[in-house]
């Protein structure tokens, strides 16, 4: 029993650090315990949410995927072109966002796990290369779309969060379902953990690792969707930086750059823990730079925890 | 004369003792040859001697003065020089800089690259690399070429600094010119006063570059003497000692069927291509002195090695199965347990039920391949009580488990797939008395259930207990198999050696 109880015990710690961050903020603003920092936080949360469960996916198989901003780019200027220029209906546009996404995965993928090229490297230059589709695709300008896609991230009227918010919200419950009980979870942990000694006990390994990636492109091509719906349009310049929070907040939630280790319930807590605390700063009226200052301090503070722990175990 | 090192009371253990009560003496201008089989205890020695290891006690003397190395930098402070049989050069940098590594020639403020170049020549022509440009990037080279770039970095030191030469396995990738070259060299440099720790498996070569000889065996120095009272043969019954084998009388058994067929299997590790018949109630050892290829042969076979040619064909209950890649090997019940537990076999980090059910998962899955956790949980318990894992519970830990009890759950992995083809890598390594028979009883108990095994193994007590046959490789080719009560240490330490000898008796 020990081992399933400290797996839910690091969960448990994260959570008490998120309840900590908010306990702090009520008492030193006035308004962070209202409905409107609820609506704030839960509309920027979903597109972030989605793209950190597959970075935390793709962490955990011992690889990274640093194209995950470019590709919530190149699916929402998919979206308002394919909605806009071409007239498509919404549904089907989103699909064809969602498609470019893990099209985009696909290719990170099959060159990473099948020609064996280092996924750093590749999806490094496919950070560059799906920037520049997202330009030229939407031809640098801002797409305008409008109310109808605006609905998926404006709050259900009696529940008082987003569409988005739940869907990332099932995603993550899925994901982390997926992860601990499935047979494709735990070959994830065993390939990331020890690729050598998963392919000795008759793991295929060049699947996973391809379909790790796919599954991560499909997640960003959602969060461009996402992304759209909380602009109501599509901006190339858009989730600029966005690999970056994802792995931090995958970091934050206890998954091992190394590979082998993490939670999607813990990844969430770190993106919670991340837009709790930009949010919180704000109200209090930090200036940006010191924002950001705080922000690094927190992650670097939280591999340094984590360091710690793993000693303990 | 005061001996140039004195090693009194050396005593080292890792799981096991490696090293009881060493004594070894080296004169100065001496060249002191050092023989053993694997596992003798030769390359902790030399590690302790150039402060790589930190003996449990010893008394050395270098000179007459006390010498206890903490770090390579102190033994190269106090002048050892190593030549080591993993190389310890640098892929990406060229020779000169191999060469001049650990004390490159400087002006003010950066490396004196016209004395580097200059010094690497010298250097490079003493041990005969000729015809190579000094600025060539290592990775460039064949090994032999390396083997002497080795040599000239250990000979880079200072001549009137160096004291102690120590030569691990410094011939084993040279042809014989290439190695007489080498030997001359060694020689010049004893006579004016050098001393040198030669360590070989080429006994001829031992012997005849050698003053003294030392044979190590279970770690203790068993015999020192003048090379030129000692044959081949004296080296080989020291080195195999004179106890009688467990098993050695043993009726040959009655085997089953032909389960597994290798037909002319070669690999980019071992061209020469080796065919070998397993049947079930099998059980096939597979010796020969470390570098030999054996484990080269184990995962070859599991479908696992760079450039593989020929076939392996599994019978599985009357039909034939190709086996062309580890997944095709797993998942027709073979199993692989490979020698070095922690970067091949074991999930780190991870517990022990984890481990255990990794390679037979699809069986305690549901639809949809979603894992269920009570069959999962009863299944690991069942196995780690049949096996006699001692553990806190199957969610402890693999981390946490002595080595022979990791290496029970590893056997419990391929129990739980169902495995009846099992290769075996080094199967008691670093494992105490006590699970070393609990492991052989199991392997025993597999065998009679109908099992067949391929085992390599460096120990040859552990091969004549268990095994039916035993394939003997040397330098990388299939010299010999022995069948039950035609096989005695002597014979199989001859054979494990041959390649080595006959190589040299060839050229020579």
């Amino acid at each position: 029993m020990f081992g399933k109880l400290s797996l839910l015990f690091e969960e448990f710690l994260i959570f008490i650090a998120l309840l900590l961050l908010m306990l702090f903020f009520g008492l030193m603003t006035e308004n962070f315990f209202t409905l409107g920092t609820l609506r704030t936080i839960s509309t920027q949360l979903p597109a972030l949410t989605v793209v950190t469960i597959g970075m935390t996916l793709v962490l955990i198989s011992g690889g990274i995927d640093l194209s995950v901003g470019s590709i919530v780019a190149l699916s929402s200027g998919v979206i308002g072109i394919a909605f806009t220029v071409f007239e498509l209906p919404l549904p089907v546009a989103a699909i064809l966002g969602i498609l470019a996404g893990g099209c985009a995965g696909l290719i990170n993928g099959f060159l990473g796990s099948y020609l064996r090229l280092p996924v750093f490297i590749v999806t490094l230059g496919m950070l560059e290369a799906g920037r520049g589709m997202a330009y030229l695709v939407t031809d640098s300008q801002t797409v305008y779309i409008g109310a109808s896609i605006q609905a998926l991230s404006l709050p259900i009227s009696g529940i008082g969060v987003s569409a988005s918010f739940l869907i990332s919200l099932g995603l993550v419950v899925l994901a982390q379902y997926v992860l601990t009980r499935t047979v494709y979870g735990r070959y994830l942990i065993a390939i990331g953990t020890n690729e050598q000694a998963a392919k000795i006990s008759g793991i295929r390994t060049e699947p996973y690792l391809m379909w790790v990636l796919v599954m991560s492109g499909l997640l960003a091509g959602l969060g461009g969707l996402m992304n759209a719906a909380y602009l109501g349009a599509s901006d190339p310049n858009a989730a600029t930086g966005l690999e970056l929070s994802a792995i931090a907040a995958a970091v934050i939630g206890g998954t091992s750059l190394m590979g082998g280790r993490g939670s999607i319930v813990g990844a969430f807590i770190g993106v919670l823990i991340i837009s709790v605390l930009q949010n919180g700063l704000a109200q209090m009226g930090v200036s940006e730079p010191v924002k950001r200052l705080i922000t690094g301090l927190v992650i670097i503070l939280a591999v340094l925890i984590d360091r710690w722990r793993g000693r303990q175990v | 004369m005061t001996a140039r090192i004195t090693i009194k009371g050396l005593n080292k253990s890792f799981a096991t003792p490696v090293l009881k009560q060493l004594a070894l003496q080296v004169a100065p201008g001496s060249i002191h040859g050092l023989v053993g089989e694997n596992g003798a205890g030769k390359s902790t020695l030399i590690n302790i001697i150039c402060g790589l290891l930190a003996a449990d006690s010893a008394s050395l003397t270098l000179d007459g003065r006390a010498y206890h190395p903490t770090s390579r930098t102190d033994s190269l402070a106090e002048g050892l020089a190593l030549a080591s049989q993993e190389l310890s050069l640098i892929e990406t940098l060229s020779i000169e800089e191999n060469i001049l590594l650990s004390s490159f020639p400087q002006n003010a403020v950066s490396i004196d690259r016209r004395a580097v170049r200059q010094q690497a020549k010298v250097l490079m022509e003493i041990v005969g690399l000729r015809n190579i440009p000094p600025q060539t990037q290592l990775a460039h080279l064949s090994l032999a070429e390396k083997q002497l770039v080795e040599l000239a970095k250990a000979l880079s030191m200072p001549a009137d600094r160096i004291k102690l030469l120590i030569l691990d396995e410094p011939t084993s990738a040279l042809t014989s010119s290439q190695a007489d070259q080498v030997h001359k060299i060694i020689k010049q440099r004893a006579k004016s006063g050098l001393s040198v720790i030669y360590v070989s498996h080429r006994l001829d070569d031992v012997l005849c570059v050698c003053d003294t000889v030392s044979v190590l065996r279970d770690g203790v120095i068993q015999l020192t003497a003048a090379s030129n009272s000692l044959t081949s043969n004296d080296l080989i019954r020291e080195m195999s000692g004179e106890e009688l084998l467990q098993h050695s009388g043993d009726e040959p058994r009655e085997t089953g069927d032909l389960r597994l067929g290798i037909e002319q299997l070669s690999s980019a590790d071992f061209p020469e291509p080796i065919s070998l018949q397993c049947h079930a109630r099998e059980i096939i050892g597979i010796a020969g002195l470390a570098g030999a290829g054996r484990s080269e042969l184990l995962h070859a076979i599991y479908g696992l090695a760079a450039d593989r040619q020929g076939r392996v064909v599994l019978n599985r209950s009357g039909a034939n199965v190709l086996i062309d890649s580890a997944n095709t090997a797993a998942k027709n019940g073979m199993a692989l347990i490979a020698e070095d537990r922690k970067s091949q076999g074991i999930f780190s980090g991870k517990s022990i039920s984890f481990n255990t059910t990794v390679a037979g998962l699809g069986k305690l899955s549901g639809n949809l391949g979603a894992i269920i956790p009570k069959r999962e949980q009863r299944v690991s318990e069942e196995l780690i009580s049949r096996l006699k894992v001692k553990c806190e519970g199957t969610l402890q830990s693999i981390d946490r488990l002595s080595g022979g009890n990791q290496q029970k759950v590893l056997i419990a992995r391929w129990l739980q797939s169902e495995s009846d083809v099992w290769l075996l890598d080094e199967p008691t390594r670093g494992v105490d008395a006590g699970s070393k028979f609990a492991i052989h009883e199991q392997l025993r108990k597999l065998r009679d259930q109908g099992a067949t095994m391929i085992i390599v193994s460096s120990e040859l007590e552990e091969l004549t207990a268990l095994c039916d046959r035993i394939l003997v490789l040397s330098n990388k080719k299939a010299v010999a198999i022995f069948k039950r009560g035609q096989w005695s240490k002597e014979k199989l330490l001859a054979a494990a050696f041959s390649e080595h000898k006959g190589e040299r008796a060839l050229a020579g």
